[in-house]
């Protein structure tokens, strides 16, 4: 095990190989995405996807991990500074950019071993979902947001596994209709949403626990999904009572009878062996 | 070329439980997963399991020099699977130990025969043979662009905990 690593050697043995070896996918850079991918970086995680078509502004200087001034005065790509954390923390690892939305990458998504969604949108993560769905790929989704209260204002958000086969954000009522009809409503006029660096550094501390569970020998109290709900204003996370009502239960949404794969799939010529 | 195969913790569970019930005569069990495949980028492939089929106890043929030989009805069955559902097909067998498995010298001569016949009733599917052993796998396929079968170096079961096996060469 590196020097660097040894610290976390409880999370079991190979864990630092496992965490080398996997490919870990990043949608959106932003508060959360540029938390987890430093934490993910001081794993040793060796190889990330990072997606994200934007550039660094003035205004996410409250809350993206390693942006600095100069690049907002650079207009530097927020995965290049991603890019630039995790290579300053671990020179090896194999980082792949793609400055669009992940809709116009999702071929590159198919090959991570888990993706992490930090999205905006309700509709972006319910895409994001039923890609992963359809490649069996585990998705850990994160988002925060800020409600006002009588005179003061509620710090909230949401931790989210959700694995293949297994209950996803509509079965747990994440996703609903009438959120997603309200988003499409408002579309052009969202303005920019609040955000608070150590909300988002709570809620991808959380996303980047449940990925070390899922792929290290660490402990063996897994739980096939994960819905955990934050409380900001309190600095709780508690596992969300939805799950409770939804023991038992499969999912409705998302079949991997026929929903697996490539709808069209074919390859181009075929050839008989030798 | 990339390759990819991946299951569900479910699905592996379903075919290892299977695979282990003794058989009245032969050594071991095997099965076919029925699979779903996608395009990575424009150099390779995920292969996806989504069920696992049984070999039914009569298909069987009593064959000593063998683990498990099939008989005709089992390789028609898996066939008629690929046809209806224009599905890849993956035949399946575990070696009960732990760590990597390898295909033996038998498994390799005996896929090598049946497998490219399912392109007689699937032939834009990747079809191919998993081993299994206690704690991980190892696949080969054949894909109808390419001539000969490719190992399949990523492996990986889906669920908590995940298991990724991945090799370089």
């Amino acid at each position: 095990m590196k020097e660097a690593l040894k610290r976390q050697s409880f999370l079991g043995e190979g864990s630092d190989l496992i965490h080398a070896d996997c490919i870990a996918g990043l949608a959106g850079l932003g508060g959360g995405g540029s938390h987890i991918a430093q934490q993910l970086a001081h794993l040793g995680v060796g190889n990330f996807l990072l997606i994200d078509p934007d550039r660094v502004e003035e205004t996410n200087l409250n809350r993206l991990v390693g942006a600095t001034h100069r690049d907002v005065l650079k207009a530097t790509r927020k995965t290049a500074v991603a890019k630039r954390v995790i290579k300053g923390i671990n020179p090896q690892a194999a980082v792949k950019t793609a400055n669009k939305k992940w809709q116009e990458c999702h071929e590159l998504i198919r090959g991570c071993d888990v993706i992490f969604g930090c999205l905006d949108t309700y509709r972006d993560r319910s895409e994001l979902e039923a890609l992963a769905r359809r490649y069996l790929i585990p998705y850990v989704d994160i988002g925060m947001d800020v409600h006002r209260v009588g005179e003061e204002f509620a710090v909230t958000g949401q931790i989210i596994l959700s694995m293949p086969g297994e209950l996803c954000m509509r079965c747990l009522g994440f996703l609903r209709d009438e959120l997603l009809e309200r988003e499409a409503a408002k579309y052009g006029d969202a303005g920019g949403r609040p955000q608070i660096v150590w909300a988002n550094g709570a809620l991808a501390s959380a996303a980047v626990g449940i990925f070390t569970q899922l792929l290290t020998p660490w402990h063996r109290k897994h739980e096939p999904t994960i819905y955990l709900e934050y409380e900001g204003n309190s600095q709780t996370v508690t596992r969300s009572n939805r799950l409770e009502y939804m023991r038992d239960k499969e999912c409705k949404h998302f079949s991997t009878a026929d929903g697996l794969g490539d709808p069209f799939w074919a390859p181009v010529r075929r050839l008989r062996p030798a | 070329m990339r390759t990819i195969f991946k299951i569900t913790q479910s699905v592996l569970g379903r075919a290892l439980c299977d695979l282990r019930r003794p058989h009245a005569f032969a050594a071991e069990r095997v099965g076919f997963f029925s699979c779903r495949v996608g395009g990575l980028r424009s150099t390779g492939w995920v292969i996806l399991a989504e069920e696992f089929h049984p070999v039914a106890d009569d298909d069987y043929l009593e064959d000593h020099t063998v683990g498990a030989m099939m008989g005709p009805d089992a390789i028609r069955k898996a066939m008629q699977v690929a046809l209806d559902r224009q599905c890849c097909m993956f035949h399946v067998h575990i070696h009960e130990h732990r760590g990597q498995p390898r295909f033996s010298a038998i498994d390799i001569s005996e896929t090598d025969k049946f497998v490219p016949d399912f392109w007689n009733v699937a032939p834009q599917m990747v079809h191919g043979a998993i081993v299994l052993s206690s704690d991980s796998m190892a696949g080969r396929c054949w894909h109808p662009r390419l001539r000969s079968p490719i190992r399949i170096l990523e492996l990986a079961a889906i669920g908590s905990p995940m298991l990724i096996r991945r090799r370089k060469s």
